[in-house]
């Protein structure tokens, strides 16, 4: 279609609004906290002077709460993505295997998607009460009390049970993603498969599994942006505790911010999230984006 | 079509310039009040509906708009409202925990308030809590005492307790008496992200201590203790450690929330529980007799001291109707407004001369101490510190009811106030 200079006009025109939402609530506010994070900005109302870098400087050098939060952040994404990923992948291939009551295991294991953060949290939390929590009760009454833990409330495991929450919820999403991506295998590829003589196994490994590349780097991208900004779970399972055990990058930030009335510091934190995900995330986009297309020419 | 293209365009401006404007400007005969507050459980909710309907009647063409954030002890509300002061939308009153250290962290958005404080019958030191650079900025409706050992009348009858401990000893000697008969001796709930309850049942225990009292209390809130050197903070840790090796506190204490904690009292398995005095609101609204079901003692080494914060209200820089939160803030002064408000909530009146025939016999007792000129008022931890204090000494105080390392203990403890008044 040979756009004339009209319909341009008109393109351009129907393109402002949301240039304009975009532009105003996320880069000019972006912007607006990076300058923030500039600021020794510490009383609500009155804003800092220019700091320089001090912020940067007190929260690699002088906060070790924030250097832990930071690795607490990378470890529950690594475990996040580690765990939900295989478990999507088993569970589409078992869904696809066309087990009986199919339509109902789908629902199930996607109903957990649909709950809210908060109801889910409150959920869980009764479920790791050390005492009458479901869990522990369980353990007990099949003879495995001894496998009995504190399991929000020791520093030892509050955040890896954290993470089974978020991949519990999650793991129907991936699934969902999956069943999708083999769903839409083309026929005749199967069928080609079929009549060179291939087991199931090997048609799920050599055929569908290899063509799930843009499944999977549609759950991990989304995974990945999700758990580097991790904060409902964290929030209101631990608050970040105890003793820091479970402090991840947006609860400390959010913290330091409307608790402690640090906002200079608060929006370093930000923009080290920002300039993290960036790297973690668009990064590799944008330069596999490249390759393909220095590819094409 | 070149019609229908205008059409939208001056609608999608006309919409831009009614969102980007800038909100609401004070109009003429303005008759609503903006209010945020965080009371919404069962007790408080009735009772600050209680409060705005005695305003309501006083002022019947007036109408409020209520505002209530629930959680984290008015942590979620205090945040929403930073937030919106900063973009220029400011309510026009919101509840603040009264004292010094609250109040200043949001000094530059509070509007001096003096001229109420001059008949307001208060003890001087309450005044003082309220004041920040030089200027009244809350008005305080409720008391709320901190120093309080709650305890079960029944299992204490039952055991042949004396409750009144002068001392740490004296304590442990008690609770050892309690774990033998097999109940929990002391009963914490700093669970679900609550962390920050530790830091205010330390409060006492350092208060109590014999290096403590109500002058390192305040030096610590202050910002002026070193608390790698002060023997009332090794003390506070050493009878922390007492507690907890000697299985003396519950074990699912990282796991409850402290109105949970609470309960396990009122279920006859805990049998004494450091919170302060708005735990009888929940006791009594759970159906527990005052006196009869559940009594308080101040906590060992407490005796002739009250640790207090109050619940108040302010008058927010750029409040859209000024003039309507100066009249709610002027009610709240009266002993009206604390009469409708506190027997409800189950809380006490600061004004000295506010009726009480209406209170129950442990509100009597705690408005006698607070009366009592011999009484020395000490700012809790909710009200003296840094808004920061709670969580910061919390988080650190978590780890060591893990690990109870003395040594280590003050150390993480002074680590942590430092990062707090450096």
């Amino acid at each position: 279609m040979i756009l004339n200079r009209r319909n341009k006009l008109y393109i351009f025109l129907f393109l402002i609004p949301a240039c304009l939402l975009v532009g105003i609530f996320v880069y000019t506010f972006l912007a607006w906290s990076i300058n923030v994070s500039f600021k020794d900005w510490n009383t609500i109302g009155k804003m800092g002077n220019f700091c320089g870098w001090e912020n940067y400087r007190t929260l690699f050098n002088e906060d070790p709460v924030f250097v832990r939060a930071i690795k607490q952040t990378l470890l529950l994404a690594v475990l996040f993505i580690v765990l939900t990923i295989p478990l999507g992948v088993i569970t589409a291939i078992l869904l696809d295997l066309g087990v009986k009551g199919k339509r109902f295991f789908r629902t199930i294991y996607l109903i957990p998607l649909s709950f809210s953060f908060v109801a889910s949290s409150i959920m869980w939390s009764w479920m790791y009460m050390p005492n009458q929590g479901v869990i522990n009760s369980v353990l007990r009454a099949v003879g495995l009390g001894f496998l009995a833990q504190p399991w929000l409330t020791s520093t030892k495991q509050a955040l890896f049970s954290i993470v089974l929450v978020y991949v519990w919820q999650f793991s129907g999403f991936a699934t969902l993603i999956y069943y999708s991506g083999i769903a839409s295998v083309p026929e005749t590829l199967l069928d080609a498969a079929e009549i060179d003589g291939v087991t199931r196994t090997q048609k799920y490994r050599f055929v569908i599994l290899p063509l799930q590349k843009p499944a999977t780097l549609t759950v991990l991208l989304l995974m990945l942006m999700y758990s580097l900004r991790v904060f409902d779970f964290v929030w209101l399972l631990t608050g970040g505790g105890p003793a820091y055990s479970s402090e991840v990058l947006a609860n400390y930030m959010y913290r330091v911010t409307f608790n402690y009335n640090r906002f200079g510091l608060g929006a370093a934190i930000s923009t080290f999230m920002f300039f993290l995900s960036v790297i973690i995330i668009i990064l590799p986009v944008l330069i596999s984006s490249i390759r393909k297309l220095r590819g094409k020419v | 079509m070149k019609k229908t293209l205008l059409l939208g365009l001056v609608f999608l401006f006309l919409f831009s310039v009614q969102v980007f404007s800038g909100g609401e400007k004070e109009s003429e005969g303005a008759t609503e009040m903006i209010v945020y507050h965080w009371w919404t459980a069962g007790g408080e909710k009735e009772a600050i509906d209680a409060l705005f309907q005695a305003f309501l009647e006083d002022n019947p063409d007036l109408t409020i708009v209520e505002n209530p954030v629930s959680g984290g002890g008015g942590g979620v509300m205090r945040g929403q409202i930073k937030t919106m002061v900063m973009a220029g939308n400011s309510p026009d009153t919101f509840q603040l925990t009264y004292g010094t250290g609250m109040l200043n962290s949001f000094a530059e958005i509070l509007e001096p308030i003096d001229e109420y404080f001059a008949d307001f019958p208060v003890p001087p030191m309450v005044k003082e809590m309220g004041r920040v650079n030089g200027h009244q900025v809350s008005v305080p409706l409720n008391i709320m005492r901190n120093n309080c050992l709650w305890y079960n009348k029944k299992l204490v009858d039952e055991l042949g307790i004396n409750p009144n401990f002068k001392d740490f000893n004296e304590c442990l000697a008690a609770f050892e008496k309690v774990k033998q008969a097999g109940y929990i001796p002391f009963v914490i709930g700093a669970g679900a992200g609550q962390q920050f309850w530790l830091a205010q049942i330390t409060e006492q225990m350092i208060l109590g201590a014999p290096h403590g009292g109500p002058d390192y209390i305040t030096k610590l809130y202050d910002g002026e203790a070193d608390p790698a050197k002060d023997a009332a903070i090794r003390e506070m840790f050493v009878f922390l450690k007492a507690l907890i090796e000697k299985g003396y506190i519950n074990t699912d204490y990282s796991a409850l929330t402290w109105d949970q904690a609470g309960d396990v009292l009122m279920r006859d398995e805990g049998v004494f529980y450091s919170m302060g005095d708005w735990a009888k609101g929940h006791f009594t609204s759970a159906g527990w007799k005052p006196k009869v079901d559940f009594d308080y003692v101040t906590n060992p080494g407490t005796e002739g001291f009250f640790t207090l914060h109050f619940d108040g209200f302010s008058l927010c820089k750029g409040a859209p109707h000024p003039e309507i939160a100066r009249k709610w803030l002027t009610f709240l002064t009266t002993a009206e407004a604390e009469t409708a408000f506190c027997p409800i909530k189950g809380a006490t009146p600061p004004r000295l001369d506010a009726p009480t025939d209406m209170y129950d016999a442990i509100s009597l007792d705690i408005l006698a101490d607070f009366r009592d000129p011999q009484t020395e008022i000490v700012q809790s931890v909710f009200a003296q510190p840094p808004e920061e204090y709670l969580g910061v000494l919390g988080s650190m105080l978590s780890g060591f009811m893990e690990n109870p390392d003395v040594e280590k203990g003050i150390a993480d403890y002074a680590s942590a106030y430092d990062s707090i008044y450096k």
